[in-house]
Order: C-alpha cells, then structure tokens, then sequence
C-alpha cells in the first residue's frame, strides 16, 4: 500500500483521537516500518490492516465502521492527490467511471507499484448505479465511505449498499450507489 | 486546567517519538528523492543515448533507403554514382567527395566538376583533384571488395591540410574503365558503424551499376538482334526471288519446249502457205498464158487450171493453217503472259485476288512437268470467294506444289485440286497420288535446302520459300502424306471481312 494512505491515516487519526491515540497504537502495534511513513514510499498491506485492527479494539468499533469512516474522510484528501481529470467531474456517477477509466489509470502510471483496485460495472438506471469491485485486498467499507465522500463533494446524497459482499458470504463484492431525492 | 507532571511527561514522550519518526521519515524521503532523482538522472541519460542511436540508426535506414531507392530507379549510371556520393557524403558528414572514371589507371574525362563539397555541391578544383588521387591506388586493376581507409600524412599540400582520413572503394564499369568513389573527413576518429553502413550501400550500389551495365549490354543485344532480324528478312526476300529463278530455270526447259511447239507448227504452217502462195501464182500464170494464146478463158478451162493446183483443197487447208497459227500465237501469249506474273512478284503486296484464275495460271506454266503422264483433274469452282494475295508469289507456291507433285508421280498419276469454303477459311487442297513421304522427310519438309532428289536437280528451297510466302498470307500449311499412296496439301486461306 502507498505511503500516502499511511500518512493520511496518521492524519486522519490524529484529527479524531489526538496523536497520543496514534503513538499508542504504534507503541503496541510494533510495525516493521516503526510508523515512519512517508508519502513517496510503498509498505506492507499487513501493517494497514494492523492499525485498523487496533483502531477497532481501542474505539470498539466494527471493521465496517473503522474502514467506511477513514473512506468518507480520506475522499477530500485523494482529491488534492488526484490528475487534472478528476476535477471536471460533477456527478457520483460520472466520477465512478472516471475513477476505472483515467483516475486509478493515471495513479498506477506514477506508482507502479500500487495496486489499485478493479471497477467492472454491471447496471446503470437514471438513478442507480451498480459495479463489482475487484481487490486482493477486500476493501470495500473502505470503497464505501469513499463514495460517500465523493457525494457529499458532488453535492449529491446516495445511499451505497452491497447485493454480494465477500465478507458476507459473498463470491464478490458488488456495490449499488443510489442516488437518493 | 494545569496536567499533572505525569500528564505532561506522557506528552512528551508522545511528541519525542513524533519528531523521532518525523526526522526519520525527513531522512528516508530525502533518500527517496535522492534515489529518485539519480534513477531520473540515469533514466534520461539512458534515454538521451538512445534517442541519439535512434537518430544514427534512422539516418542510417534513410541513407540506405535513399541509395536503394536511387539503385532501383531509372536514373542514369552518372546521376546514380553522383546522387551516391552526396547522399554518402552527408551520410557520412565529411567535408569533400571525389569520383573520378579511369582507364589503365589513368584518370579520363574531364575533371570538370568531379569533387563534392559539403553541404551539396560540385566543384572544380584542379590543386585539390592532383593532390587527392595520390592516395588512390589508381594503378591497380583489381576492384575493391569494400571500402579502404587510410591516413593523410600531415606533411602533405596546401590543399589536402586538416583533411585526416580518406575512405574510397572503386567499381567496375564497361570497357575496362573503373569508377572511384573517395571522401575525405577532417574527424579525428572515423565511425566504424557509420563505415559498415557505407558497405551495404556499396552493395547497392554495386547492384544498380551491374543492372545499369547489363542494360547497356541488353540494349546493345537487342539492336544485334534487330540487324540480324532485318539481314535474315532480307535474305529470305532474296532466297525467294533466288528460288523463284531457280524454278524459272527448272522451268525454262519446259517452258521453251512449250513455245516450241507452237512456234514449230506455226513454221510448217507458213511453209505449207508460202507453197500454197506458190500454187496461187501458178495457177495465175497458167490463166495469163491461155488468156494471152486464146484471146479469153472459159468456164470449162478456168475449172480444168484450178483443178490442176487442188485449189479446193488449198482455200480450205489455208484458212484451217492460218486459224491453227493464231491458236498457236495465242498460245505463246498465254505462257509468256503467265510468266511475266510469275517473275515480277518482288513487291509481295498483297489484293484482292481470285485463286481459281492464279491456280489456273499455274497449271500452265507447269504443265509441261504433267501434261504427259498425269491426269489433273482441276475441280475448283468458278465462283471461289476473293482472298487477299500477291498473285505472283501464290503462283510460285502452287507452281512448286505441282511440280513436286508430278515428280512423286513418276510413273504417272493423277493431280487433283479442290477448293472449298469452311466457316472460317477458304480451303484448297492440292492432292497427288504419288510416292509419299515417310515421317522422317515430313520432319524436314519445309527446311531450306531439303531434298531428296539427286544432287543438281533440286534446290531444296521449293516448298521453305513456298512455306514463308504462304506464311505472310496468313495461310495455314497442313500436309498429310501416306508412303507409296499420296499426299495430301491442305492450304487455309483466311477469308475477307464483310
Ligand atoms: C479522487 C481521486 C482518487 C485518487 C487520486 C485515488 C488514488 C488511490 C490510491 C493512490 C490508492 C492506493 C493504492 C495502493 O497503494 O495500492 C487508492 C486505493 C483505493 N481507491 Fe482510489 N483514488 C481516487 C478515487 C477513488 C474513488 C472515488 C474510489 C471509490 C469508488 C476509490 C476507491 C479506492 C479503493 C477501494 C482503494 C483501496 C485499495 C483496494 O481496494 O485495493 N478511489 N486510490
Ligand atoms: N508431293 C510430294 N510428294 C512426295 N514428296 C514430296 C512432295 N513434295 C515435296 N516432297 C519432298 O520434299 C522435298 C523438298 O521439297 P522442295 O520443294 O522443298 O524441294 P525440291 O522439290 O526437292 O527442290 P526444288 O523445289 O528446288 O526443285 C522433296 O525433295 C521431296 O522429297
Ligand atoms: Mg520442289
């Protein structure tokens, strides 16, 4: 995983529970990277699914509720990360497709070494759409909050569900953004 | 609200290892960067050197494909080697080209405008051309197989100084005589690669110059040719005209006898008047006598004188003598009449014709050759449609098919002639009964000077002439012959439009 996602993490960490919460999650997480993060760099995907893992047991949270939050919260700050392309987009939707077709594209063309994720879209009506999201990495809470950061950044209300989930039992996860009003 | 000490010492610790990390992650991006910006450095270095080896190698393929396109075009052999040595010399960036010709190691023609300079252009340069063709080795025949390079001493002229390398190769032209090609570089270091690109150019090169050479030669062959096509067409008009003497001579034995003949009988004919003429005065001067002794002739004594001399007789044998005499002339009319087209066929040009008339025509002046011994039996219609031809020369050709014939039939025969209209041809056949032929002879029949017949007797040319004159009428020759029954000459003449 990116650095940027660890530093955004630290940050987003620090906003809610203070830097004390994170040094004691670093304290007792005894990561192979020590928490020295930096933006440029790529580390394990372990250590993100140790700290959320920690967050989780220390706030009493769920993994869905850990991972959606970070989602909602993280979508403005990919988006000061993200191409040109990604600004002239002015619907959920829109956006989503921009996301498979140029955004994740132009990501990996910078980091090769990222792994970004798959979007194979199923269904579109006027006001629902549904995609499969494809990841070794099962982050779909995660894909979730991030699409509701992207609506409240379109200045659209949706509501995200999951027909499949792989952590329901599900062979896939596949995700409805309906538009809502 | 003031924290307790613990409070405060926790939050140190907290923010100590916030800066520990802090200063460390400074110092791992700073590395990242660092390593980033060397892996950017070497990157565009790498890439900057291939972009240059791209640049050569597209310069390469262009000067390659410049020569190879100038080979393969219609150009000239001069325009070939000079466009050779400006794309060659900015090719190769070198300041000065030289290509000169020479013959036994000497340098020909003039030394107009025989040295390149860069950028593009040809130049007289007498100092330069002296001094530069002393580090060719233009004494030596043998061509080279690739180019040479060697080294110009710097003690050398005024006009050769800064140049340090010539590169030259030579080809072989026609006539002995050798093309040079010689540049001359100012560069320290001459580029090995540039050099093994020049080697396929000179193979190239060398292609399009044997191409051009072979041209020349095939040119020079074709208009050989062409004068061996135009002698032989003239031979073949005067074998006709030879041929067609021969058979006149052939024929003249006959032809003289036929007019004898006549001309013999006409004689005793006129004899025979001059007698009767003779009788006439006779019985005149009898009449004078009785008329001078008796003072008048009667009836009775006239009748008695005229019956003396059978004047009955002689006034019906007279008028029989004179109509034969005519007959006979008509006669020496017809033969000399019919060797007159037969000899005067040289212009070949070909009309409107009627091939019964032209058979019949033959038939006379071969006649002799059958008249004894062969029964012809002439079975061409009257009404044969009209063909174009030359007259003259078809009477040759049947003239030869008549006498060939008769002479297979030795020992009597009959000549049959037969003409028929097909869809497509006006068809004569020209049938005998004579010896035949056997495989072997058909093989060779239309070969000139073939023959069978003793030595001195035939020419052989007959039917090869025969073969050509019915070849320009567009005439198709079948013959079919059976050993001891026949043969069997079937002529195709194309018919008239319309
Ligand atoms: C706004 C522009 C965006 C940028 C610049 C961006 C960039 C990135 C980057 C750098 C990663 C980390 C990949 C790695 O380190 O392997 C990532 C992961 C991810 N992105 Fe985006 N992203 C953008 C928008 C979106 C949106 C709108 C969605 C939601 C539909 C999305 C869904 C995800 C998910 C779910 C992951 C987690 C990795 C995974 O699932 O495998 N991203 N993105
Ligand atoms: N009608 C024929 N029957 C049998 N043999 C023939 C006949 N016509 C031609 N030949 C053979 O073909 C040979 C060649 O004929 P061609 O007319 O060319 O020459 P030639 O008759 O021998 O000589 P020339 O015509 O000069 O007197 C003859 O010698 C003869 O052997
Ligand atoms: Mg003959």
């Amino acid at each position: 995983m990116k650095g940027i996602i660890f530093v955004k993490l630290n940050q987003f960490v620090d906003e809610l529970w203070g830097e004390e919460f994170w040094d004691a999650l670093l304290q007792e997480a005894t990561l192979p990277s020590e928490g020295i993060y930096t933006s440029v760099a790529t580390y394990d995907d372990e250590e993100l699914f140790t700290l959320v893992g920690l967050i989780m047991l220390k706030q009493g949270l769920s993994a869905q509720q850990a991972q959606f939050a970070f989602g909602q919260w993280m979508f403005k700050e990919l988006l000061l990360a993200a191409p040109p392309e990604a600004h002239k987009f002015t619907d959920v939707f829109e956006f989503l497709y921009g996301v498979q077709a140029v955004i994740h594209v132009e990501v990996k063309k910078l980091n090769p070494e990222a792994i970004l994720p798959e979007f194979e879209f199923i269904q579109e009506t006027d006001n629902s759409l549904t995609f499969h999201y494809i990841s070794p990495r099962h982050m779909c809470y995660f894909c979730e909050g991030i699409i509701q950061g992207l609506a409240a950044h379109t200045g659209q209300t949706v509501s995200v569900e999951q027909p499949e989930c792989v952590h329901e039992g599900g062979e896939r996860c596949v995700m409805k953004v309906t538009k809502v009003g | 609200m003031a924290k307790s000490r613990e409070e405060l010492e926790t939050r140190i610790a907290v923010l100590e290892r916030k800066v520990e990390r802090e200063k460390k992650a400074r110092v791992m991006s700073e590395q990242h960067l660092e390593h980033h910006s060397r892996a950017v450095y070497e990157a565009n270095q790498s890439l900057q050197a291939s972009l240059a080896m791209a640049k050569k190698k597209q310069a390469e393929l262009e000067f390659l494909r410049q020569t190879s396109g100038d080979v393969s075009s219609d150009i000239s052999l001069q325009e070939l080697i000079s466009n050779t040595v400006e794309l060659t010399g900015q090719f190769f960036s070198v300041e000065c080209g030289l290509f000169i010709v020479t013959k036994d190691g000497e340098a020909l023609d003039s030394q107009e405008d025989n040295i390149w300079r860069a950028p593009n252009q040809w130049v007289t340069d007498t100092e330069f051309f002296e001094q530069a063709v002393k580090f060719l080795p233009l004494h030596q025949q043998e061509c080279l197989s690739m180019w040479l390079v060697s080294a110009i001493d710097d003690e050398s002229s005024q006009a050769m100084s800064g140049f340090k390398w010539i590169v030259f190769v030579n080809f072989a032209l026609l006539g002995d005589k050798i093309a040079w090609l010689a540049f001359f570089s100012r560069a320290e270091f001459i580029d090995e690669e540039a050099l093994s690109v020049l080697g396929t150019a000179r193979e190239h090169l060398l292609s399009g110059i044997n191409r051009r050479v072979t041209d020349v030669n095939i040119r020079k062959r074709t208009v050989e040719l062409q004068d061996t096509v135009n002698r032989l067409e003239q031979a073949k008009r005067q074998l006709i005209q030879s041929e067609k003497m021969a058979s006149l001579g052939q024929l003249a034995a006959g032809v003289a006898h036929e007019i004898n003949n006549p001309v013999g009988f006409i004689r005793s004919n006129l004899e025979m008047l001059e007698e009767y003429l003779q009788d006439y005065q006779t019985l005149h001067e009898s009449m004078l006598r009785h008329i001078e002794t008796a003072g008048q002739l009667d009836a009775q004594h006239y009748k008695e004188l005229c019956d003396n001399i059978d004047l009955a007789y002689i006034q019906q044998d007279a008028k029989d003598l004179l109509g034969s005499n005519l007959e006979g002339l008509e006669r020496v009319k017809e033969i000399v009449e019919n060797l007159r087209t037969f000899s005067h066929s040289g212009d070949g040009k070909l009309e409107r014709i009627n091939l019964g008339v032209c058979i019949e025509g033959a038939l006379k002046i071969a006649w002799n050759a059958l008249k004894y011994e062969h029964i012809v039996e002439n079975q061409i219609p009257n009404d044969l449609p009209e063909v174009l031809g030359n007259i003259g020369q078809l009477q040759q050709v049947f003239v030869n098919l008549f006498v060939n014939a008769a002479y297979a039939m030795d020992a009597g025969g009959t000549l049959t002639l037969k003409a028929h209209v097909t869809p497509d041809a006006l068809l004569v056949e020209v049938r005998d009964t004579g010896c035949g032929m056997d495989r072997k002879t058909l093989d060779q029949l239309f070969t000139p000077f073939f023959t069978t017949k003793p030595v001195g007797v035939g020419t052989g040319l007959g039917l090869s002439v025969s073969y050509a004159i019915l070849e320009s009428h567009n005439v198709l020759t079948q013959v079919s012959s059976t050993v001891g029954k026949g043969t069997l000459f079937s002529l195709s003449f194309p018919l008239l439009d319309g």
